[in-house]
């Protein structure tokens, strides 16, 4: 109230005709209180809108995680095998020499098929995964003298009952599985063929280093080929490029090619690399020169803001002791700027790495079941296999599918991770 | 073999050149004084690398591209290729198969002549990569010693070098121009061939479309009709999807930048961030498998009978959970563009914090928040993996967010991962989408980076 006195006396010619507003009064009172509630509200609905982001990221983690821990576990069925009554005919002699012939003329599955009536009554290709005689054969190679004696050997389960133990699978593969359950006879054990393996027909049976492999051959080549055009370019435009049509055109080119749709450049690589080019389908070198052309305007865009940021004092002192402009640049602003880049380049190889869209519009899709040896055979890329595999009905693929979600989000985490802690350890102010 | 051996020959060669240059040039330097050099010996050695390796590796390429033809011709000339059908096609299916057991790929002949000339070609093959080798290699020999007799304290070793230099920064930058007119060249190319089969308005305003009708010979006028798929497209990316992501990109935004203390957005930036480091795919999976069956449960529990389980909605809403981040950091950056003044003064006013949020800092920063509206709408319809996992096949003209729709970039991926023959109208329909969809884009994005650039100038 004094305020309204004082602001009457001082002369402004201010009319007092408005009577002074009585903020103690209940009007007044509400009124404040329905702002300020309406403050609490935004602000609530702020932290709401925050919390469901993080939520959903949570969520799908988790979920994710529920799903494909499970995946790298694989139940396993202790069947006992009398090898001396089994129907195995293993030479003893051609053993010695060469065990992997000998075993590969044994019949095991055979043998197999008389353990698992014997013992529990069912048929083996009902109980046990397809691997199961990769197993046995790697037991007796490990130890010879189990074919004399009556033994224990662990060996992978079915997909049904490995799904029943998991989670849950069709009534059969259920009580089969609780029975044999009840019984003590089944384990669960960590799944190394996961890390090991390829894409395969049965779900116990894939793994995932063929695809991880094909991943990293074709990253080879993407960043072989992305690094040193980003940065060239980068280098040009920021640091000589006069300023011309031309380099507008380069510029814009540039910028767009940043925010083309990822599948066109999928159809670019089918038009140019297979269809004119003539390289061969599902290979790495094709994938790696696609995603090379859609990596390479993340890294040009990256070095140019760390090229800027070197300040133009390092580069005049360097002219002024008569260095010659590429002395410059090579010498002084692109060391200070390679953190950087580098920086940049990790994040445009990780989402590289997670990119799907154009390869498989360059043919990338394809069943692959031996891991890649080279630039020109036939491959695939760790999302492709998710895709892939997501594709399959089979209920063992789901935890394969989240398992695969996992080891590819772990890369991609890694990446990520490198990335800002380049940034934060070489981040100079200048 | 050969080819990886001769590469490692030649950068041999090159290195021994970049050596001794650098050596003589360290000893001319000695004797003559720093002064009266014009380069240093580092960069005679360059020099000398340089012209030891380009040159051959140049011939390299060009005879990498010639030898094929020159093989070709030396088998033909062979006795044994003298029974081989007269007509280009089956003899060019007999050489390639040959050609495919010589190298390797393929371990036995479908047709017999093949085998007959697999010998042929090996030895050919053999003969004319030797002689490519050695020619190289006497290239980078013979160039390697011109530059090396060069080597003197008056010769421009630097001024020579810093201009090859030059020339490869060029080179390198021109590849975003020549990458974009691969990608205009092949897309208006496919589409003209397709264009030539079907009439450019039946594509664009038909209702129809049913390309496997197409396929099986049901004729092509009628069949390849796109409204459909641009119907979806915006339904799912530009309507469903922003419905998500603009209210919550934006309230997170507001929220990290006005209310939250400092050690809560230095934690809940990067946990957003993470969000848009998730690969596509795996959005994609999420959708179909736990997203798409609960809103089917949910749609079926309220009452909606004909719910799909490949719902528009289940597609677009994690499609807006991917795009959030990147409303958030373009409304982000914008509110930060405000001059504190402005936000100063309507405190002052006794104005509260969401009162100026509200009327002074959104509609001051609604030019730029609209500009990245624009910009996450071109990336949500380019979008792939999310809409080919999780919204169907079926193109349907509906509103219903429960119904099963298709996107331009779904039929993209269907038309061109099947068994067809390439100069189909059903490829090359893909095109055409791909054709649109990268004007479309490119004009949401230039219209964006207008509105953004406007608005900046305005405040500074």
């Amino acid at each position: 109230m004094s305020g309204e006195t004082a602001l009457d006396q001082s002369g402004l010619g201010v009319p007092a005709e408005r009577a002074p507003t009585d903020w103690r009064g209940d009007a007044m009172r509400r009124r404040i209180a329905r702002r300020y509630a309406s403050e609490r509200r935004f602000r609530l609905l702020g932290m709401a809108a925050v919390l469901a982001s993080a939520g959903f990221l949570a969520f799908l983690l988790i979920s994710m995680m529920g799903n494909g821990l499970r995946g790298f576990t694989r139940t396993e069925v202790a069947v006992p095998i009398d090898f001396p009554r089994s129907v195995a005919m293993i030479d003893p002699a051609v053993l010695q020499t060469n065990p992997e012939q000998a075993l590969a003329n044994a019949n095991l599955p055979a043998v197999l098929e008389q353990a698992t009536t014997q013992a529990f009554g069912v048929s083996d290709t009902q109980l046990l995964s397809p691997n199961a005689v990769l197993a046995l054969r790697d037991a007796i190679i490990r130890d010879p003298a189990i074919l004399d004696q009556k033994v224990t050997v662990n060996l992978p389960a079915s997909t049904g009952i490995d799904v029943a133990m998991k989670s849950e699978g069709n009534g059969t593969d259920e009580a089969l599985a609780s029975r044999l359950d009840d019984t003590g006879v089944i384990s669960t054990a960590f799944n190394l063929g996961f890390l090991t393996g390829s894409d395969g027909t049965d779900p116990t049976m894939v793994g995932i280093w063929g695809a991880l492999k094909g991943s990293l051959i074709t990253m080879v080549i993407t960043l072989a080929l992305s690094f040193p055009i980003g940065v060239f370019a980068a280098l040009y435009l920021e640091e000589y490029a006069p300023r011309n049509r031309w380099t507008d055109l380069i510029e814009v080119s540039i910028n767009n090619l940043a925010a083309v749709p990822s599948i066109i450049f999928g159809l670019l690589g089918l038009a140019i690399f297979l269809n004119v080019m003539h390289l061969p389908r599902s290979a790495p070198l094709v994938g790696g020169m696609t995603l090379a052309l859609m990596t390479m305007p993340v890294i040009v865009i990256a070095g140019r803001n760390a090229i800027k940021a070197v300040p133009p004092s390092i580069r005049d002192a360097a002219l002024g002791i008569g260095a010659s402009p590429v002395q410059v640049v090579f010498h002084h602003v692109l060391p200070l700027a390679l953190p950087g880049i580098l920086t940049g380049t990790i994040i445009g190889m990780a989402r590289a790495l997670g990119e799907t869209a154009p390869l498989l519009m360059i043919g990338m899709r394809a069943f692959v079941s031996q891991p890649p040896g080279g630039f020109t055979d036939p491959a695939t890329v760790l999302p492709v296999q998710i895709f892939l595999w997501s594709d399959e009905v089979g209920r063992g693929f789901i935890e394969k599918t989240s398992a695969a979600i996992i080891v590819l989000l772990a890369f991609l985490l890694t990446m990520n991770s490198i990335a800002i802690y380049l940034r934060n350890k070489f981040e100079k102010k200048w | 073999m050969t080819g990886v051996m001769i590469v490692l020959i030649i950068g041999a060669l090159g290195v021994i050149g970049w050596i001794i240059a650098r050596a003589r040039a360290t000893r001319l330097q000695a004797e003559v004084g720093r002064l009266a050099t014009n380069s240093r010996p580092t960069q005679h050695g360059w020099y000398v690398a340089l012209w030891t390796m380009l040159p051959a590796f140049a011939f390299l390429a060009v005879w990498a591209n010639v030898m094929p033809s020159l093989i070709a011709d030396t088998v033909l000339a062979t006795p044994a290729a003298q029974t081989l059908p007269v007509d280009d096609f089956s003899r060019n299916a007999i050489l390639a198969e040959a050609q495919s057991i010589a190298s390797g790929s393929q371990a036995a002949a479908f047709n017999p002549q093949a085998t007959e000339l697999v010998e042929p070609y090996r030895a050919a093959t053999l003969r004319y990569s030797t002689m490519g080798a050695i020619l190289a290699a006497i290239l980078a020999f013979a160039c390697g010693a011109y530059a090396l007799s060069r080597v003197r304290p008056s010769f421009t070793a630097r001024y020579r070098v810093e201009k090859v230099v030059m020339w490869a920064l060029l080179g390198a930058s021109l590849i975003a121009i020549i990458t974009t007119a691969g990608i205009v060249a092949s897309l208006v190319f496919e589409s003209m061939r397709f264009f030539s089969m079907v009439n450019p308005l039946n594509f664009l305003f038909g209702l129809n479309w049913s390309p496997q009708s197409a396929a099986m010979g049901y004729g092509n006028e009628d069949a390849f009709g796109a409204v459909p798929l641009f119907w979806g497209t915006i339904f799912i990316g530009a309507i469903i999807a922003m419905i998500v992501a603009i209210p919550l990109g934006l309230m997170s935004a507001i929220y990290l930048t006005q209310y939250a203390r400092p050690n809560t957005r230095k934690w809940m930036k990067p946990i957003l961030e993470v969000l848009a480091g998730v690969p596509t795919v795996v959005y994609g999976y999420f959708a179909a498998l736990t997203v798409a069956p609960a809103l089917r449960n949910f749609a079926a529990s309220i009452g909606i009978s004909n719910a799909s389980s490949e719902s528009a909605l289940a597609a677009g809403l994690v499609m807006g959970i991917m795009i959030i981040p990147f409303v958030s950091s373009m409304a982000d950056d914008s509110i930060a563009a405000v001059p504190q003044s402005m936000r100063d003064g309507s405190l002052a006013m006794g104005a509260t914090t969401s009162e100026t949020i509200r009327k002074v800092l959104i509609p001051a920063a609604l030019p730029g928040v609209v500009g990245g509206v624009l910009l996450a709408v071109s990336r949500a319809i380019g979008e792939t993996m999310i809409v080919v996992m999780a919204a169907g096949l079926a193109a349907n003209l509906t509103l219903n967010p429960f119904a099963s729709v298709t996107t331009v970039t779904t039929q993209m991926v269907q038309l061109l991962t099947g068994d067809q023959e390439f100069d189909s109208a059903k490829t090359l329909a893909a095109f055409a989408l791909g054709l649109v969809l990268f004007i479309v884009t490119l004009l949401l994005n230039i219209v964006a980076l207008r509105v953004v650039k406007k608005y900046r100038e305005a405040y500074e």
